[in-house]
């Protein structure tokens, strides 16, 4: 009996194991803002942030430069993350699928991707800006380009790996090629599917917030790079915030969604 | 040594069908540059409901020679005939159990047998139906809702053998589906087979390099030498079933093939 309740209690703990950080995080800056330890205009108290985040969020449009701005910047983001995200799965997973299984699709990409991918993302920015112009063009094609690489070339590991006995399997069970590809490699790819996917979405972010840096209107990154100018450190804060927080709600969707569809990634991931 | 060859009499004198037909069959693998000889000229034939063991020693390319008639690989020449057509692609009419676990490890006991029957145009009645008859069959009824990670070896074997049997294969083809487990679930599970056997009557091809398991289990054993392999004897395993494991004839008939398997 004593044993099973350790073992609850240990679970219990466990389930704060993942708050420890932040919340120790959360506390020590509580006490350096409290002493005083760094200056304000270096690292604003919690208490400010706290204000400028509830403005920013729930406050009346036009009572404060960025009060009520919340919902549109973040609409406008999710939907660029949203558009680029989806062309990079679009092509990549497809085409990283192919190119595991096919040697003709690998031989005909793997210089190509290689040469793309040694290309950091950033260094597309001014082409992009001259080819698209500023704002959700450019954010989306950054977003797509960044995103599709994880995408790819988890697809293709994925399905290079997929075991041939289980391949041979279907085949004597009379399974042809396109029935094996949805029956058999995605289900047995899944693994390293669901990784590139995640890996994808949260450089979708990270390249997001750069698209968005180059002065569009609204966004969570416009927002940032805006108060940046205007000095409005608290606003700069509570924008990193907002985007660590709604990146992990969007890799838990991710997931959550993956896992209802599919019972390789309910019952292999 | 040339293949020996020798007419199979059929118990009772009676007449069966012959469906599965192996002529000059020859595979050679190109390794390093170089050629190797792996099956040369091997000739059977196989009778409906036959159990055949393929009993060699590791190397003598009975699993090649298993996994020609699958269609897995195809040989460098000679044919794989099935009710008289040649075969050269795996099908659901050479269902195979491989000797190491096969089972698709995202789906559960219950929905690994029914993979087969997915796109077979049955109606969702009659293939409920088919798969709780095969899940009884095999013993695993309980454990329908398993997933294969959480099943032992012989509990996994049985999948294996529930999944193929339900799609009615002409021919059983077995690669020492059984040599991972430990001797009693190896036990357990030559007699599972020899009951399914005898309940389903399928042809069964079965290739095994443990004595004692090929003469309780075949009507006929073909004997394969190596380098390069081919079939040195056919022998008729004429013992009444149910054999019992320690009669003093079946044990002087295993010693006899482990002296001949040792030359």
């Amino acid at each position: 009996m004593s044993e099973n309740k350790e073992k609850i209690n240990r679970r219990g703990a466990r389930r704060f194991l993942p708050w420890l950080i932040p919340s120790l995080f959360f506390f020590s800056w509580i006490v350096i803002s409290a002493a005083g330890l760094i200056p304000t205009y270096l690292l604003p108290h919690p208490h400010d942030i706290a204000e400028t985040a509830y403005a920013y969020i729930f406050g009346a449009p036009g009572g404060g430069p960025y009060a009520g701005r919340f919902l549109s910047d973040a609409a406008s983001s999710l939907l660029r993350v949203g558009c680029g995200f989806a062309v990079a799965v679009a092509v990549g997973l497809p085409l990283g699928i192919l190119s595991g299984r096919l040697s003709v699709i690998q031989k005909l990409l793997s210089t190509t991707v290689n040469a793309l991918r040694a290309v950091p993302g950033i260094t597309w920015l001014p082409l992009a800006m001259i080819w698209f112009g500023i704002g959700m063009k450019t954010t989306v094609f950054l977003v797509a380009m960044a995103a599709f690489f994880p995408v790819f070339l988890n697809a293709a590991a994925g399905a290079r790996q997929v075991d041939p006995l289980l391949l041979q399997a279907g085949a004597m069970m009379g399974v042809r090629r396109l029935r094996g590809t949805f029956a058999i490699l995605i289900p047995g790819a899944m693994p390293h599917l669901m990784t590139g996917l995640r890996l994808g979405l949260g450089i979708s972010w990270a390249y997001l917030v750069l698209g968005e840096l180059t002065g569009v209107q609204n966004g969570l990154g416009a927002v940032i790079m805006d108060a940046r100018m205007l000095g409005r450190i608290d606003m700069i804060v509570v924008g990193i915030i907002i985007i660590a927080v709604i990146g992990r709600l969007a890799d838990r969707l991710l997931q959550g969604g993956m896992r209802f569809c599919f019972k390789s990634a309910r019952r292999l991931v | 040594m040339k293949p020996h060859l020798r007419a199979v009499a059929l118990p009772g004198g009676k007449t069966k069908k012959k469906i599965l037909d192996i002529e000059h069959l020859h595979k050679t693998f190109h390794i390093n540059g170089g050629f190797l000889p792996v099956l040369e000229e091997i000739n059977f034939r196989a009778e409906g409901g036959e159990l055949i063991c393929i009993l060699g020693r590791s190397g003598c390319g009975k699993s090649t020679l298993l996994k020609i008639v699958a269609g897995f690989i195809s040989p460098s020449s000679g044919k794989v005939l099935l009710k008289g057509k040649s075969v050269k692609t795996p099908g659901p009419d050479r269902c195979v159990i491989f000797q190491e676990d096969a089972l698709f490890p995202w789906l559960t006991v219950e929905e690994n047998i029914a993979f087969g029957l997915r796109g077979l145009g049955q109606d969702k009645e009659s293939k409920a139906t088919e798969v709780e008859r095969f899940l009884g069959l095999v013993g695993l009824r309980e454990f329908r809702d398993y997933l294969p990670r959480e099943l032992s070896g012989g509990m996994k074997q049985r999948v294996a053998l529930a999944r193929v049997l339900i799609l009615k294969p002409e021919v059983l083809l077995m690669d020492e589906p059984f040599a991972s487990l430990d001797a009693q679930s190896r036990e357990e599970m030559q007699n599972l087979l020899l009951s399914l056997w005898k309940e389903l009557g399928h042809t069964i091809l079965f290739v095994t390099h443990d004595v004692n398991e090929a003469v309780i289990l075949a009507d006929k054993i073909l004997f394969m030498d190596k380098n390069p392999g081919r079939i040195r004897e056919e022998i008729r395993v004429d013992l009444p079933r149910p054999r019992s494991r320690d009669g003093a004839v079946f044990l002087g008939f295993c010693r006899k093939l482990h002296e001949a398997l040792r030359d």
